[in-house]
């Protein structure tokens, strides 16, 4: 394939950025063409967009691909001139990491037209998308809300009380937490990822650790495996229980909402006890774990969790047996498989569709053997199934977590065990779906992948153990569209309730 | 002015106009007990109209007429609905006459000059709360007037004091017709409070907003006269639920001793069902309240039936 046939055959756009004439020699030996067609024949097979990344040094953009048995792929493509081929009309999913990239690296995107800033809220080009017709208004809320929330600004565009196109700015409390971890050493990112999030701070930790510890060539041994996953799941139950107390109060159902909450900080009073923590801060570590907790104590969050288990039992029941609150659900926010592996949604909310897909499934670092993931008998992908799918996925939980708890638990290691590599991926479901997080390591690019390098685990702050680039895309960052997505053709008054049925994180997004 | 006529009309002025915020503050007492929390005190809606008070007025840049004169015009309409309606049927009358129609009127009044507030400051979520209110109240105003139309039927009057002496008693209750009165006047006392099915007084979540709405652009002492009056409408609306279609005894000293225990009643009803009810989707809560109407419909054509 010549240069000059490339230049036909890549779409044409970018909104002018980028120099790109038809016969621009490609530089970095990586053909565009064959980037996008090699990204096109993994999603062929099956595998799916999981992150856009750019390299440490500026100069290539790699994209994230997740098989469904667990292998991750990156497919690279270098730079030119500021630029490379657009994916987003092979998989709308890489939209939101398209405009990133724009918005952080100054990378343009042939083909994405209008390249919509997303990070960047100084700039004079358009975010919404322009809504035009007879009676279309627009109604904006927030960034400030009257709930105890994060901000977000959203842009509805209404006839009437029916949503037309809803629009979704985040990033108000941009942190840069990925940038002020570069060239730190890589236990000092582990704090930058466990703080992203406070809901999430379990899942995006194991995604950084992992992501290290494959660079590391660490292999997690099973006790290590147990410890994460116990903390992994105890994180999943407090964060589906919130969830349906969510979805009560977004029908303003006192009841329920009033009992979910309770048993939501139940759940996570039982983090403190094996953690000290209610939400775990701090209880991951790299190539290790430091979590230990005699029979008395293990016994004591197992008696925790069948209390709870029971209760949430007792309590489901008479949600779904109030009619005014049931009959709020169905055929609302609809997103159906089709639509959700469009927009790469993940987590509960595509297994709502009926996309039987869990990290958990293909997880060999953590401890779920024979694990399978659960869809509900009615995936309609609609505000119920969402609902039914926490209840399903809350079970399973309880079962894993009492399997697990049947002795102490001690401190363990990850033992060295697999080559070493420049790049580690961790992959992690966390309760609102996949998170990855791709970690570059800084300086000795030439070390290759035959495990020649000496492997360090002691934390020790030397320069070989420091961070190039990382990146966190939690299932938040991947779902969010698909609220927006959801919310068109409803009527406003259900906004919040399809709103909660995903309940994303906003932090989780503005890291 | 005999006794029983003094101590009714003193009874009206402290209860509708003093009294009225205790109401709105007991339901929200008992829904936090109900969702275990401990919650504000009943007296909690007094410190917030103290609090409001001693604000100065602001008003919103541009406005006009419309948005200045709705706070001062809903807490009077709300005041005359407050003497209108008697608490026992010995009630006097305080110039405004005790006529049932007139009442709907007033509700009505007050209905408008908000939505009007709306229309001038043309803030979205005002506009928005303001138009699904118009369009329920379509439902609600039919509902309210064909459940008061069986009790007037059973009463053969318009006056509410005949009204009252009309239902009272054990003998009312015989057949059916005030029974499917009293269903349909259960719809308007939801609609009208501003309580679920119908809509959620707690929400924080502007979207969801109907009575709400019209009043985010208020604040300091109109959003007070705002606040009086959406107790004084508890007021109204429950001490005729109290009066006219639950049971009530004969004789206005009877009347005036049951009335306190006949509204702490409902607002645990009120709060009961709050709690346990989910809101309904904005396009069925007409067809819920339509279904009131239909029920007091009913009411009537049994009424007349019998009649003839």
């Amino acid at each position: 394939m010549t240069a000059n046939v490339v230049g036909m055959l890549r779409p044409r756009g970018a909104g002018g950025r980028g120099p790109d004439g038809p016969g621009a020699p490609r530089g970095g030996g990586e053909d565009p063409r064959s980037y996008r067609d090699r990204v096109e024949a993994a999603l062929a097979a099956g595998r799916r967009f999981a992150g856009l990344h750019v390299g440490a040094g500026g100069d290539v953009v790699r994209t994230l691909l997740v098989a469904p048995d667990g292998t991750a792929e990156l497919i690279g493509t270098s730079v030119d001139d500021g630029a490379v081929p657009s994916i987003v009309d092979l998989v709308p999913a890489a939209t939101w990491d398209e405009r990133e990239a724009w918005d952080r690296f100054g990378i343009a995107f042939d083909g994405h037209h209008p390249l919509r800033p997303l990070l960047d809220h100084s700039g004079s080009v358009s975010w919404t998308v322009p809504v035009l017709g007879a009676d279309v208004y627009q109604v904006a809320v927030g960034p400030i809300h009257a709930g105890v929330i994060e901000s977000g600004h959203f842009r509805f565009h209404l006839v009437g009380d029916r949503i037309l196109q809803v629009d979704a700015r985040l990033f108000y409390k941009h942190r840069g937490l990925e940038p002020a971890a570069e060239n730190e050493p890589f236990d000092v990112g582990l704090a930058h990822a466990g703080r992203a999030c406070a809901a999430c701070t379990v899942s995006n930790s194991v995604a950084y650790a992992t992501a290290w510890e494959q660079i590391l060539g660490l292999v997690p041994t099973p006790g290590l495996a147990r410890a994460r996953t116990v903390l992994l799941e105890l994180e999943r139950v407090w964060s589906h229980l919130n969830d349906i107390a969510a979805i009560c109060a977004g029908v303003g159902l006192a009841a329920g909402n009033a009992r979910f909450a309770d048993l939501t900080d139940r759940a996570r009073r039982l983090n403190a006890l094996l953690s000290g923590h209610r939400f775990a801060f701090g209880s991951v570590r790299i190539g290790r774990s430091e979590i230990e907790a005699d029979t008395e104590t293990v016994d004591g969050i197992r008696d925790g969790l069948i209390r709870i288990q029971e209760e949430f039992t007792r309590s489901w029941r008479e949600l779904v047996f109030n009619p005014s609150f049931t009959d709020r659900m169905p055929g609302v926010g609809v997103v159906d498989a089709a639509q959700a592996v469009l927009l790469g949604t993940t987590g509960p909310a595509a297994r709502a569709a009926g996309l039987a897909e869990d990290v958990r499934a293909a997880s060999p670092g953590l401890s779920y053997p024979g694990f399978e993931a659960v869809v509900p008998t009615r995936a309609d992908g609609d505000v119920r199934a969402r609902f039914e799918q926490r209840s399903l996925e809350l079970e399973q939980s309880f079962g894993l977590l009492l399997g697990l708890l049947d002795g102490p638990l001690e401190s363990a290691l990850a033992e060295p065990g697999a080559p070493s590599r420049q790049i580690g991926i961790g992959l992690v479901e966390s309760p609102r779906g996949r998170t990855s997080c791709v970690v570059e390591r800084a300086g000795a690019r030439a070390a290759g992948s035959d495990g020649s390098r000496e492997r360090s685990r002691d934390g020790s702050r030397d320069d070989e153990h420091r961070i190039a680039r990382w990146r966190l895309r939690t299932g938040s960052y991947a779902n969010w569209p698909s609220v927006a997505f959801a919310a068109a053709g409803n009527l406003l008054p259900d906004f919040p309730l399809i709103n909660k049925s995903f309940e994303l994180c906003y932090s989780c997004v503005d890291r | 002015m005999n006794p029983a006529e003094l101590a009714a009309g003193a009874a009206q002025i402290v209860g509708g106009l003093v009294a009225a915020p205790l109401l709105p503050g007991t339901i929200q007492h008992w829904k936090a007990r109900l969702q275990g929390r401990r919650g504000p005190s009943p007296l909690q809606p007094y410190r917030e109209l103290k609090r409001l008070w001693g604000k100065s007025r602001v008003a919103v840049e541009g406005s006009g007429i419309a948005y200045r004169a709705a706070p001062l015009l809903v807490a009077a309409a709300l005041g005359t609905a407050v003497l209108l309606v008697p608490v026992t049927s010995a009630g006097p009358d305080w110039g405004v006459g005790h006529d049932v129609l007139a009442l709907a009127g007033l509700l009505s009044l007050a209905r408008f000059a908000l939505a009007a507030s709306s229309f001038d400051t043309a803030n979205g979520f005002a506009l928005m709360g303001a138009s699904r209110d118009l369009m329920i109240s379509i439902f609600v105003e039919a509902t309210l007037v064909l459940s008061l139309a069986v009790a007037v039927l059973a009463a053969r009057s318009t006056d509410l004091t005949d009204v009252i002496t009309g239902t009272a008693g054990l003998a009312a209750w015989s057949g059916p017709v005030l029974v499917l009165g009293s269903i349909g006047y259960a719809f308007v006392v939801v609609a009208e409070t501003g309580r679920q099915p119908i809509d959620n007084p707690d929400t924080h979540l502007e979207l969801t907003m109907i009575h709400e709405g019209p009043l985010l652009e208020y604040a300091g002492r109109d959003l007070a006269f705002l606040q009086w009056a959406m107790a004084a409408r508890h007021w109204v609306v429950l001490v005729i639920a109290a009066q006219i279609f639950l049971p009530h005894p004969p004789g206005p000293w009877g009347q005036l001793a049951t009335l306190p225990v006949t509204l702490v009643l409902l607002c645990g009803a009120l709060a009961v069902t709050e709690t346990l009810v989910a809101k309904s989707g904005i396009l069925r809560a007409p067809r819920l309240i339509a279904t009131g109407a239909l029920v007091a419909l009913l009411g009537i054509t049994v009424g007349l039936a019998g009649l003839s």
